[in-house]
């Protein structure tokens, strides 16, 4: 079948579900991760139904890198920022040691476990995948908040803002850690080689010139269609450039995100146009990475997901106690507060679909594969847990905690 | 204006060029340190530079009067792989899907903006123009191309009557005009009034006309060319299919759009990406007109609903940016060497059809008593021609395999003048005209911040 009809076919797919996951629940548009279509992705992927065969994954290639540079575009212009309110110092430092605790946490016991479990791997494929594994495991969904708070008709209180300011910030080590990961093993065809270490270098630094570039051209009298035309540009050529390097896509736009929001007076008017490109960009970009989930990646997949998730739940009780020493109102939710940070979701699975892309094989099929598990774990532990902190701390009333709110549209 | 703000501009267009020169350097450096690209990521890149240089290179040029079109096309013409080799053939052909999508959407908004209403108060101009206009490019290029002939390589072996039927298939090609220009220049411009809405309904009612011409006169011609053919009247019946199931396809198509507007009116950029690629396929698949197809549908949703306004839009929120890449595409596209080695003949047919287009819409203006406005300027939304043209020319050579190539390549560089200097010309006259919107275009920085 034409790659380009499939694609059409599956974002049509995903836009009739999202309609009418909308319509039934109203106040939430599906699950927090939107896991729930990368699941979606599996049945027709080639690994299921086949209705979706690995050549044309082959194909979508282009498409993938396009869907997850532009999110993380997206992620990089909302950066410290939570419903446009500049996240506070102290959030902004949990953020980052929540997802430096995870991620170590998760990187530092996959390390062990490929060892032990003899995976058969090389020194830098173990490294390689114990890294990307910490990557895709340490974010939060910057939804998930959110998504209880409307969903029960939360008051904004103190933990309620803190635990979305949390989620705000914590992207930002674990994208780092990619453009490291992707230096690990950089392109073969540059006719200067470059050392390892400059590699990341040249991703943050092209994305901020190309952000710099940017945001320049937004500042004069520019007519809206044309800041489209600048938006779209830009990130495509940075996505293009990155590919054609070989660099971390997922960076490069991120950075440049943050590089425009900083160096642009418009940062609100931007996020409101690219805003509402968010979902309609990530729904097809999560049926693909479930299709291309392969659970047969490495015997050991089982038991890697498992130390994975079983690290990264220890890192957030741990990150929750933290919080408990300096908040009144996380104390008041108890220790297994930091549970409520459970909720993956696209990012992490982004960063597994960028692995899986940059290192097909065991490396990015394992990646992949454990950043969807993890959304899945996430998603039953994060919001009930989150739901149960918030109603401890007194920001969720009683009579509605167990009925959620389907007259209020999802941000 | 007044000299702070002059300066102002001044500055903000210089720095637009730095930072076009920026960009330009980036992807120049970028493709001397990786030679060699695996896959098609590069066609991400290569879309983003386009998107780039054409909306800066459009801006740059609006002081001088050029119409953003063509600073899309000369952003094109210079990424190319016949000027700075920023993009190569093959990247060039990964783009057709865009092309095939704002084909789709100039189809669509093109019949959407036409009113019904407006043209049956033009009807009688609108007959006479296209009568005169076809007419007198049939006989006139005819001549011009049989008498031209020494000039022209293939055709100087060819013996007489094989030489007129090649003319009259030159001729049949001269006919054309480009609905995606027409649109690409009143997007621009916002205009509005009797120049504006007589081209754009001449443009789109000319490409049925002249899908009926080029069937016919190849019927003609194939005796000419090829003593062994005779005139088969097959090729009508399959014309007649296409014609009819075109337009049956587009009034179901308008009316399922218009009701799904009214019903649901969301998510509708996958609603227009599913038009542009899904439903091209599947009218290609079954042999329709994409075109007439869409148009017809554009059409029905402007004038058998109330959802025309909303449909349009919608169409311009997506198609400003893909415009862009579209008409890039075309300019890097564009054959400079070939232009540069059939440059006499080919202007020898771009003045001769521009003539032709300009008497023949003086005489048409004088029978149908149209108003002074259009006496003076209605030839000057004609002359374009693009992708039309070009595919048009691809069936030509299809059907006469012995002058097929050559024919193709004189055809190029000839659309390559008129589909540069078409769009100056229609700008100037909507300029002129005072039918170009005076109304301030909504600046990005001028906008008011949502609330928080």
């Amino acid at each position: 079948m034409n790659a380009v009809l499939l694609l059409i076919g599956l974002l049509v797919l995903s836009s009739l579900g999202s309609l009418l996951m909308t319509r039934r629940s109203g106040g939430g548009a599906g699950l927090t991760s939107g896991v729930e279509y990368a699941a979606l992705g599996f049945v027709l992927g080639p690994q299921a139904l086949g209705l979706v065969g690995a050549k044309d994954l082959t194909a979508f290639e282009p498409v993938v890198q396009v869907a997850i540079g532009w999110l993380a575009f997206a992620v990089g212009l909302d950066f410290g920022f939570s419903d446009d309110r500049r996240v506070r110092g102290g959030s902004f430092a949990l953020g980052s040691m929540s997802a430096g605790v995870t991620g170590g946490g998760v990187a530092v016991a996959t390390w062990f476990a490929t060892r032990w479990l003899k995976a058969g791997l090389t020194g830098t494929e173990r490294v390689l995948l114990s890294g990307a594994l910490g990557a895709a495991c340490s974010e939060t969904s910057r939804r998930a908040a959110r998504w209880v708070a409307d969903r029960y008709r939360v008051r904004a209180g103190p933990l309620t803002r803190s635990l979305d300011e949390l989620a705000h910030v914590d992207s930002l080590l674990p994208l780092v850690a990619v453009a490291v990961l992707f230096a690990l093993d950089p392109s073969r065809d540059v006719v200067c080689p470059m050392p390892l270490w400059q590699w990341p270098a040249v991703t943050v630094g092209s994305a901020i010139l190309l952000g710099a570039g940017a945001a320049l051209l937004l500042r004069s009298e520019i007519a809206t269609e044309d800041a489209w035309g600048v938006l779209f540009g830009v990130s495509l050529l940075a996505i293009g450039v990155a590919a054609r390097l070989a660099l971390a896509t997922l960076t490069t736009t991120f950075f440049m995100g943050i590089a425009v929001a900083a160096l642009s007076s418009h940062r609100r008017e931007l996020r409101a146009m690219v805003g509402p490109t968010e979902r309609p960009v990530l729904l097809p970009a999560l049926l693909l990475a479930g299709a291309r989930l392969d659970f047969r990646a490495t015997p050991a997949l089982p038991w890697l997901a498992a130390v994975a998730i079983g690290a990264r739940v220890a890192a957030k009780i741990l990150v929750g106690c933290v919080l408990c020493a300096g908040s009144r109102s996380a104390r008041k939710a108890g220790v297994l507060v930091g549970l409520s940070l459970m909720s993956s979701g696209s990012l992490a699975i982004c960063v597994g679909l960028a692995f899986a892309l940059r290192f097909p094989g065991t490396v990015g099929d394992t990646v992949l594969a454990v950043a969807v598990l993890s959304a899945i774990v996430g998603e039953l532990l994060g919001p009930a847990r989150l739901r149960r902190s918030l109603l401890a701390a007194g920001e969720i009333e009683e009579a509605t905690a167990h009925t959620s709110a389907p007259d209020k549209a999802l941000v | 204006m007044g000299t702070a703000q002059a300066l102002r501009a001044t500055s903000t267009r210089f720095s637009h060029a730095v930072l076009l020169g920026a960009f330009a350097a980036i992807v120049f450096y970028v493709t001397r340190l990786v030679p060699e690209t695996h896959g098609e990521s590069w066609t991400i890149a290569a879309i983003g530079f386009l998107l780039l240089a054409g909306t800066l290179t459009s801006e740059l040029m609006s002081p001088i009067g050029l119409p953003h079109l063509t600073g899309y096309l000369i952003a094109g013409i210079a990424s190319g792989p016949h000027v700075l080799r920023f993009l190569d053939e093959s990247t060039l052909k990964s783009l057709s899907p865009v092309n095939t999508l704002a084909l789709s959407l100039i189809a669509l908004a093109g019949g959407a903006e036409l009113d019904l209403g407006a043209l049956r108060k033009g009807a009688k101009g609108l007959f006479w123009a296209l009568l005169v206009q076809t007419c007198a490019a049939l006989v006139v290029m005819t001549a011009v191309f049989y008498i031209a002939r020494p000039m022209i390589p293939f055709a100087r072996s060819l013996t007489p009557s094989a030489a007129l039927g090649v003319a009259l298939c030159w001729a049949a090609i001269s006919v054309t005009r480009s609905p995606s220009a027409t649109l690409g220049i009143l997007a621009q411009t916002r205009a509005s009034g009797a120049l504006a809405t007589f081209t754009l309904a001449f443009v789109m009612v000319s490409d049925v006309v002249v899908v009926i011409l080029v069937a016919t006169v190849i019927g003609v011609a194939r005796p000419l060319i090829d003593p062994g053919a005779t005139f088969s009247a097959g090729a009508f019946v399959r014309l007649g299919h296409d014609l009819f199931g075109s337009v049956a396809i587009g009034t179901a198509l308008g009316l399922v759009i218009a009701a799904y507007l009214r019903l649901v009116n969301r998510q509708m950029l996958v609603v227009l990406l599913l038009l542009g690629f899904g439903v091209t396929s599947v009218l290609d698949y079954l042999q329709f007109d994409s075109l007439l197809t869409f148009m017809v549908a554009g059409l029905i949703v402007r004038n058998m609903s109330e959802q025309g306004h909303k449909f349009i839009g919608y169409i311009e929120q997506t198609a400003t940016v893909v415009y862009v890449v579209f008409f890039a595409t075309a300019g890097a596209d564009l054959d400079v060497p070939l232009l540069r080695a059939l440059w006499p003949v080919a202007l020898l047919f771009f003045a001769s059809r521009a003539l032709t287009t300009w008497a023949a819409a003086r005489t048409a203006s004088h029978l149908a008593s149209d108003p002074p406005l259009l006496r003076r300027w209605a030839a000057s939304g004609l002359v374009s021609q693009a992708g039309l043209t070009l595919g048009l020319t691809v069936v030509v050579a299809r059907e006469f395999p012995s002058i097929g190539t050559p024919f193709r390549a004189l055809a190029i560089a000839t659309v390559a003048l008129n589909e540069i200097f078409g769009p100056v010309l229609f700008k100037i006259a909507l300029d002129r005209s005072r039918e170009t919107s005076r109304e301030p275009v909504a600046s990005f920085a001028s906008m008011r911040p949502p609330p928080p």
